[in-house]
């Protein structure tokens, strides 16, 4: 490869650069810096601000990448285009929340903050790279970056074996379908003889569709159906996420759901998004998404745990956007990406308010520990219940105008039944959020229930998040306007 | 000379000998032989495709995930070590503390 | 630019709420008077509002659009005509009453119950005064969210199981209403009338009668389950018994009226040909309606309970006018919302105050207040007399005009609900009788205080304003006139359009002119 184009590929990853080298940072930091005694604190400070720092800079080189022409680079095997920089703000902006959650959880459960930051880092960095990929290959090892990163992160407590339970299962359904993944791609390899994305979507057009290719499709919507828990592939979730480190746990809904959303929309949209192919996969996908709206609302209900019910709870959202990809068209794609983001707001703050009311040792997440709150921690209280209302989708929050725009999205492509679903399970999903919020509001309190103290980093935590919901909310335009234009080259005309 | 899909046919086989060793078995070593199984029956894929098609690429991938089967097996180890330590079990029938 | 006074009118409320949330929470005085300050200036804008109101046009006034969402042609898009003029200043004019009613009912987290006042009336004034059909919908569902927490967090013991029915309840219709609003944005791109959600530009589509009906039913189920037309009432009792004195008065003075609204300005005039298709049915279920409230509400043990009833059996009544389809039917539906507004609203406070007392609404628990509480007996007794439809008080202008309407309408129909209004009659003076009259029977109502100075000043612009309607119904008649002759019109013209394809589907079309009624003169006894 020529020096030109290296360095050319260089500059156009300069996000995902800047990211790695914080992490690396932080690991080799926290090598150099005393694990315990006084200088704990200083340690847990100085990863957390190299963190931040880079996590601003690659925030920064990722918007001065928006707007740019659509180019590969490392031959073909990335790209920087609209998708790619919006999806890399997204998931530097959740590793960011995640940081600022995190503060206080570490802390309190005493974790090495050098070793967790820079997983956090390295996974945000996989998370990065599968947006900006378009190589099946490319997309394969960026998935298995974050995913290993994620694994070790739930199993972060080593002496909780919840934690540990947690990180098998997600480790080994995660593996799974990895390897579901790797052999869809095989499939595919051995059907067009590529695994370039675009030389994919060429060669389809010019050959059309053979069984080898549509089982090659089929794997690759069970790989990627797994990483979304999407039913039926979900059973992994609730376990994985109820027993994960809440501040992971948040992490988790926010941050692998997106990406492997990016791969969906990398591989289906702009892959096998010509008619021809899409009215394989469309269809399909839209029985998905039902049954994951239908059954995760569903079984949230029954739930007796507040973190378990928001594992269920992620499973619906996942099919809430799931109808934008059914719908297949260009307002579709855009809400996704709203979707998403408003999505990362509303979850990574609620699971902050269950991390906090969980206090030390991570224990108390079933509902009753809620009861009372309003009466405890009334500012609490208030933002959990704005949360609650977000998630299911009353206005004028991020989570009604996400649900607008996916809706109105499968409405255009004629898809009313599914939003019909939709709606309608939104009304569902009402009486498990309600359920928090009467807890709060209408139950005594547990007498020896203490005050909860807010610690600065949380109080900034809840604050973004709960500022993100209401401003998507209410002026949602802003937002939507970004992530149409970065997905209108996928649907050109 | 053995035909190239009978190597294909292999390797579907393994895959899915791999897949419900997963499923089914209960001591979590075994999945995890059984995930690698998985794993290696796509590299059986990729050889033979690069073969058929006469194209160096699916060589390399096939290097490329080997690399990532070994990182694999070491998460993946290095967490049955740790509940090993804490249970004194693998087998997976015991990882049942959230079933409600 | 000239001042944005409707904008003004809504938001006042949540800029109040906002500073609310600065206030210090142990400064109750100053929050129940800061709160209550905002209310009445609110009142006083939204009255000069009405001054300035040109009742001789019948369309919108006070408009303001704004772009919003420009992804989606969204716009802020406000503007009040003759027919949402009444029930917004209603708006205003309760929400004080029933803040001031629960100033001292309300024992625990004063400063919560505050800021959902406030957020509950501007949520309530948006949705009288939106345009845009997205805005509606965000109104409109923001409004169950402090209507279900003052439920929760201050009602009765039985909240829980009444807010998830509530909340279902109201949930289930606005879905499908959203799907409907979707629909419509749909079908408006397909014409090529570009992406917009504003109601005048649904106006104009071209839809065929299938799709109307469709679209029709899914607003139908919304506003019914709102207003609420039988068989789909059943959360309101059980809303209305559980809820707090302030969130009775609110929900049955503005939220229920809300449902009426939403059909005369939503769907009669967006699916013409279906509302007159279906004007049989829903008459029929409004007459079900009225004799099913009225018959349960003789029998229910509890005040609160038969003042809940009434409300169906009245709203039922409310609803025959609205499809009678002329025009007296039609304004006698508007004024009587308003006169359920208020006369049921003060029945509450009157519940509410006895309740305060005795902490009992069984009837049986009474007996012989008439000697104990003079005032509030007096009161009682001219707030039911206006709601049975006593002749000089506002309940009969209000029935008078839809029974006329619904005599043109069908004959069979009107002469059902003059019976539904017998039995009203029946119901509330045997309450009054068994709650008024006779000895003393337990010792607990000897010497009960009478009404406070508070609490006359809460009833008495209630009950000036029901004679005032009841003797001179013009002055609120008025306004009216010209939005309502103008909306029959819209949909008699669009009803035609559709003509050849209803017309051997609807056996009754909306009868063209007659039925104007000059109030000018007559009407009042």
């Amino acid at each position: 490869m020529e020096a030109a184009a290296l360095l050319e590929g260089t500059a156009a990853l300069l996000p995902h650069i800047t990211v790695l080298v914080t992490g690396l940072v932080v690991l080799v930091l926290d090598l150099f810096l005393p694990p315990r005694g006084l200088g704990q604190a200083g340690s847990r400070w100085a990863t957390e601000a190299v963190s931040l720092v880079g996590l601003a800079l690659a925030f920064a080189c990722a918007l001065a990448q928006a707007g740019d022409e659509p180019r590969a680079v490392f031959m073909g095997m990335a790209v920087v285009d609209g998708l790619g920089t919006f999806f890399n703000a997204v998931f530097v902006l959740i590793a960011a929340l995640t940081v600022l959650l995190s503060a206080h959880y570490v802390r309190r459960e005493d974790i090495r903050p050098g070793e967790y930051y820079a997983l956090i880092l390295f996974a945000t960095l996989g998370f990065m790279f599968v947006g900006s990929s378009s190589d099946l290959v490319m997309m394969f090892l960026a998935i298995e970056t974050f995913s290993m990163a994620t694994y070790i992160l739930a199993g972060l407590l080593r002496d909780t074996p919840r934690s540990l339970e947690s990180a098998f299962k997600y480790f080994m359904l995660g593996s799974f379908s990895s390897a579901f993944f790797l052999y869809g791609i095989a499939t595919l390899y051995g059907a067009l003889g590529t695994t370039n994305l675009l030389a994919l979507s060429q060669a389809m057009s010019a050959e059309g569709t053979s069984p080898l290719l549509l089982m090659g499709m089929g794997l690759l919507i069970v790989g990627l159906g797994f990483k979304v828990a999407v039913v039926p592939f979900h059973m992994w979730a609730p376990d994985v996420y109820e027993g994960a480190p809440t501040a992971v746990t948040a992490f988790m809904t926010a941050g692998p759901k997106a990406a492997a959303f990016a791969a969906l929309l990398r591989v289906f949209a702009q892959g096998f998004g010509a008619p021809a192919f899409s009215e394989e996969w469309v269809p399909i996908f839209a029985v998905l998404a039902a049954l994951t709206m239908l059954l995760g609302n569903i079984v949230a209900i029954v739930q007796q745990s507040v973190k378990r019910m928001l594992a269920y709870s992620s499973i619906a959202h996942a099919g809430y956007a799931f109808v934008a990809l059914v719908a297949h068209n260009a307002a579709g794609a855009g809400s996704i990406l709203y979707y998403l983001v408003a999505y990362t707001f509303m979850s990574l703050g609620a699971f902050t308010v269950l991390m906090i009311v969980a206090r030390r040792d991570d224990q108390r997440h079933v509902f009753d520990d809620y009861a009372g709150l309003g009466a405890t921690n009334p500012a609490l209280a208030a933002i959990m219940s704005l949360f609650m209302f977000a998630l299911a989708g009353f206005p004028p929050t991020a989570g009604f105008a996400g649900k607008f725009y996916v809706f109105s999205a499968a409405a255009q492509s004629g898809y009313y039944v599914l939003a019909l679903i939709g709606v309608l399970t939104s009304v569902i999903s009402v009486v498990y959020y309600a359920r928090v919020v009467i807890l709060m509001y209408m139950h005594e309190p547990d007498a020896e229930a203490p005050r909860i103290r807010l610690a600065p980093t949380s109080v900034a935590a809840l604050s973004v998040t709960a500022f993100g919901v209401l401003y998507l909310g209410i002026f949602p335009g802003g937002v939507m306007q970004l992530a149409a234009r970065s997905v209108a080259f996928l649907f050109p005309g | 000379m053995i035909p190239v899909p009978y190597y294909l046919v292999i390797s579907a086989v393994l895959f899915i000998t791999g897949a419900i060793g997963v499923l089914m078995r209960r001591n979590a070593l075994i999945m995890l032989m059984s995930l690698e199984l998985m794993l290696n029956a796509v590299n059986l894929s990729f050889v033979a495709y690069a073969r058929m098609l006469n194209d160096t690429g699916g060589h390399v991938i096939v290097f490329l995930n080997i690399a990532v089967a070994a990182a694999e097996a070491v998460v993946g180890l290095a967490i049955l070590l740790t509940i090993f330590r804490n249970r004194e079990t693998v087998n997976i029938d015991h990882l049942n503390l959230m079933r409600h | 630019m000239t001042w944005p006074l409707l904008s003004t009118v809504v938001f006042l409320p949540l800029l109040g709420a906002i500073v609310l949330l600065a206030l210090p929470r142990r400064r109750e005085a100053l929050m129940w008077g800061w709160t209550l300050g905002v209310m009445l200036v609110t009142f006083a804008v939204s009255v000069v509002l009405y001054a300035a109101f040109d009742s001789s046009l019948p369309s919108m006034q006070f408009s303001e659009q704004a772009a919003w969402i420009g992804g989606l042609g969204i716009t802020y898009h406000v503007g009040i005509d003759g027919i949402s003029l009444p029930l917004f200043v209603l708006t205003t004019l309760l929400s004080p009453v029933a803040l001031l009613s629960a100033w001292q009912s309300i024992p625990t987290k004063a400063k919560e119950f505050a800021v959902l006042m406030l957020v509950l009336e501007t949520s309530m004034l948006g949705a009288f005064v939106a345009l845009d059909l997205f805005l509606f919908f965000i109104f409109w569902e923001a409004m169950l969210i402090p209507m279900y927490l003052m439920i929760g967090m201050w009602g009765g013991e039985n909240r829980l199981y009444a807010t998830v029915k509530f909340i279902l309840y109201t949930m289930a219709g606005s879905a499908l209403m959203l799907v409907a609003i979707l629909a419509l944005h749909i079908l408006n791109l397909q014409q090529g009338g570009g992406r917009s959600f504003d109601l005048f530009d649904f106006f104009a589509l071209d839809l065929s009668l299938q799709q109307q009906k469709l679209l029709f039913m899914a607003f139908f189920l919304s506003f019914a389950i709102k207003v609420p037309l039988f068989p789909f009432h059943t959360w309101l009792p059980d809303a209305h018994t559980e809820a707090p004195t302030a969130g009775s008065v609110i929900l049955a003075g503005v939220l229920l009226k809300m449902g009426g609204y939403g059909f005369i300005r939503f769907c009669l005039p967006l699916f013409p040909a279906a509302a007159t298709a279906f004007a049989p049915l829903i008459s029929v279920l409004a007459v079900i309606g009225i004799l099913y409230g009225a018959l349960v509400a003789m029998v229910q043990p509890d005040i609160k309970r038969l003042v809940a009833y009434s409300s169906v059996s009245h709203l039922g009544l409310v609803m025959l006018g609205i499809f009678a389809g002329n025009l007296a039917g039609l304004q006698g539906g508007i004024l009587q919302m308003v006169n359920h507004g208020l006369t049921t609203g003060a029945l509450f406070l009157l519940v509410g105050m006895i309740y305060d007392r005795r902490h009992t609404r069984l009837i049986a628990d009474y007996g012989g207040l008439w000697r104990q509480m003079p005032i509030f007996a007096v009161f009682f007794l001219v707030v039911m007399f206006a709601s049975i439809g006593l002749p000089g008080l506002n309940g009969f202008v209000g029935e008078f005009l839809i029974l006329l309407g619904a005599f043109e309408f069908n004959r069979g129909f009107a002469v059902l609900a003059a019976l539904g209004m017998i039995l009203s009659a029946v119901y509330m003076l045997w309450m009054y009788q068994r709650v008024m009259y006779g000895e003393v029977t337990h010792e607990a109502n000897r010497g009960l205080r009478d009404l406070s100075a508070r609490e006359i000043t809460l009833l008495a612009p209630l009950v000036l304003l029901m004679f005032w309607i009841g003797i001179y119904p013009s002055t609120f008649l008025r306004p009216t006139d010209a939005a309502s002759a103008h909306l029959l019109e819209q949909v008699r013209s669009r009803a035609v359009l559709a003509a050849p394809v209803s017309a051997a589907l609807t056996p009754r079309p909306f009868p063209a002119g007659e039925g104007a009624v000059d109030h000018a003169g007559g009407q009042t006894p």
